[in-house]
């Protein structure tokens, strides 16, 4: 299956404001109610901090939100 | 073996005692004492073939939401305060509000002793209570129940009011009958902005309805499906559910929804509670624990469902339910591919909404048609795409089901967790299973404590 870094951050570079280092595309697993989601999201690759960007969180993740509660 | 410790109450004087989950071989009991009236034990939970542990489904991970503000306050303790008030441990999910309390079939299995001749609530009354629920819980689901709600004429106009209100659901709780056998009623319903209906459908022969409601009534109930899917309504069918009577009947009932067509969006099993108007003996009722109901889908089912495959609700307490969404393949079922939020209640919010659909579907259309390029590139590029594109909401269904407590079996961690309550006559919000809880002598803790309809402000 495709992986592919598709969830940038919305504009803009960002840095880890504690590690100071650039965010990069990693793959993390979003969890939600007893289902899990391998995603490439903006990282901090020091202390692990992810971003989810906010047309992200409003969107997909909103709608897969929507359907796995079923409302 | 002791598992865990809780509150009850006694069955008889229904004052509040100690309770103990026990395990006795396969099988985890809650017993309790009462200092006056004795000893009473009820089956909880079937260990074995499959089936989940009771400790492990009970420590699921939940996610606790208390009450915006609670409205009454604490003065003799849980269970004697509602509500809700301050020790409440969860939100409301669905208000129920009960239109009538006159039946057109006053089934020998009622929760609500329903069929009497009680006036009705004006639209008034109803009008303040839908403002009390949504002062309390903001836009949750809301469910017109009763009584059969079908009985009241203007109906379509508390539908069209609850709407207007803005509850994020509206639903109706009915046997069908009126569905089934008027022309153009459904489409009514319909028009005036009724979601999906929760319709009580518990078997696929003659001789389950007998039982639980009295009479033959399957073709009605058919005719009802039908008279829904052509007025474009969604479907939830409610099954009812009593050990000898019709638990042989899961699967086959599993089968004929999924028959049905999608708008038939979800099954709920309601195993039996000795509530209000109930056929047998308290102590003696043909009960069957949410995991038995498990394995009875999964060997009933020709492989599409296992006992794996069901999750505990993340909403209200564990032990009242379970769920699992699927995807919809021809008649059969591929996944799971979920779990539904508050499998139950009255199931409500665990099975599906049209309009609530309608939006989610036309926020995905904007997303699609007027988001950057970039995304519309990778549309199928990652995990939440994949989902969102394979769980078309008309492709899914949602198996659910939810475990009542009557005076035998209430706990009252579950009750403090409870997401589903019904409004009162007199502005409360209530619990449903302790709106409903009766003795062994039928005295009700809550139901017609209520009574004056017109003191509600």
């Amino acid at each position: 299956m495709s992986l592919e870094p598709n969830f940038t951050t919305d504009g803009g570079d960002w840095v880890c404001a504690r590690c100071n280092v650039p965010l990069e595309q990693i793959k993390v697993q979003a969890l939600y109610m007893h289902s899990a989601f391998d995603v490439f999201l903006p990282r901090c690759p020091s202390c692990g901090l992810t971003l989810i960007p906010r047309t992200l969180a409003e969107g997909k993740m909103a709608e897969v939100e929507a359907l796995l509660e079923d409302k | 073996m002791l598992l865990s410790q809780t509150q009850s109450l006694c069955p008889v004087c229904l004052r509040l005692v100690d309770a103990s989950y026990i395990k006795d071989g396969g099988m985890v009991y809650l017993r309790k004492q009462c200092p006056e009236h004795g000893d009473f034990q009820v089956p909880a939970w079937k260990e074995g073939e499959g089936a989940p542990e009771f400790l492990t489904w009970k420590n699921s991970p939940r996610i606790p939401a208390r009450p915006r503000e609670p409205a009454t306050p604490l003065k003799n303790g849980c269970p004697y305060d509602c509500g809700l008030c301050p020790e409440h441990a969860q939100h409301t999910c669905t208000g129920l509000i009960e239109v009538t309390m006159r039946c057109s079939l006053g089934c020998p299995v009622c929760y609500a002793r329903a069929g009497g001749r009680e006036d009705d609530p004006s639209p008034e009354h109803i009008r303040r209570q839908m403002d009390t629920l949504f002062r309390a819980s903001g836009p949750c689901n809301v469910q017109l129940s009763g009584g059969e709600p079908t009985e009241r004429d203007d109906l379509p106009d508390i539908i069209r009011m609850a709407r207007e209100k803005g509850f994020s659901l509206v639903q109706v709780n009915t046997n069908g009958l009126r569905l089934g056998t008027e022309p153009g009623y459904a489409a009514a319903l319909k028009a005036a902005g009724l979601d999906s209906v929760y319709l009580q459908f518990d078997g696929v022969d003659d001789t389950v309805f007998r039982t639980l409601r009295g009479r033959p009534c399957l073709w009605e109930k058919k005719a009802a499906l039908d008279a829904c899917r052509e007025a474009g309504l969604g479907v939830v069918l409610v099954c009812t559910l009593a050990r000898g009577v019709n638990d042989h009947e899961a699967g086959a009932l599993l089968r004929f929804a999924l028959s049905q067509g999608e708008h038939v969006r979800g099954l709920h099993f309601q195993p039996v509670s000795s509530f209000g108007r109930f056929p047998w003996d308290m102590q003696e009722a043909p009960r069957i624990t949410l995991p038995e109901l498990m394995c009875a889908l999964e060997a009933q089912s020709e492989g599409m469902v296992r006992a794996s495959h069901f999750h505990a609700p993340s909403c209200e307490h564990p032990l009242c339910s379970f769920s699992a969404v699927y995807a919809r393949k021809g008649g059969t079922l591929e996944g799971p591919v979920g779990a539904a939020c508050c499998s139950g209640g009255t199931g409500l919010a665990g099975n599906v909404l049209d309009n609530a659909e309608t939006s989610r579907v036309s926020r995905a259309f904007t997303a699609a048609h007027w988001s950057s390029p970039r995304a519309e590139n990778t549309a199928l590029n990652d995990d939440f795409s994949r989902f969102l594109a394979r769980s078309g909401a008309q492709m899914r269904f949602t198996l659910s089901a939810m475990a009542f407590q009557d005076a035998l079996s209430v706990d009252i961690e579950r009750v403090r967790g409870c997401c589903i309550h019904v409004v009162s006559h007199d502005g409360r919000l209530i619990p449903f299973c302790l709106h409903n809880l009766t003795s062994f002598d039928n005295i009700p803790l809550y139901r017609g404590t209520d009574q004056k309809k017109g003191n509600l402000s």
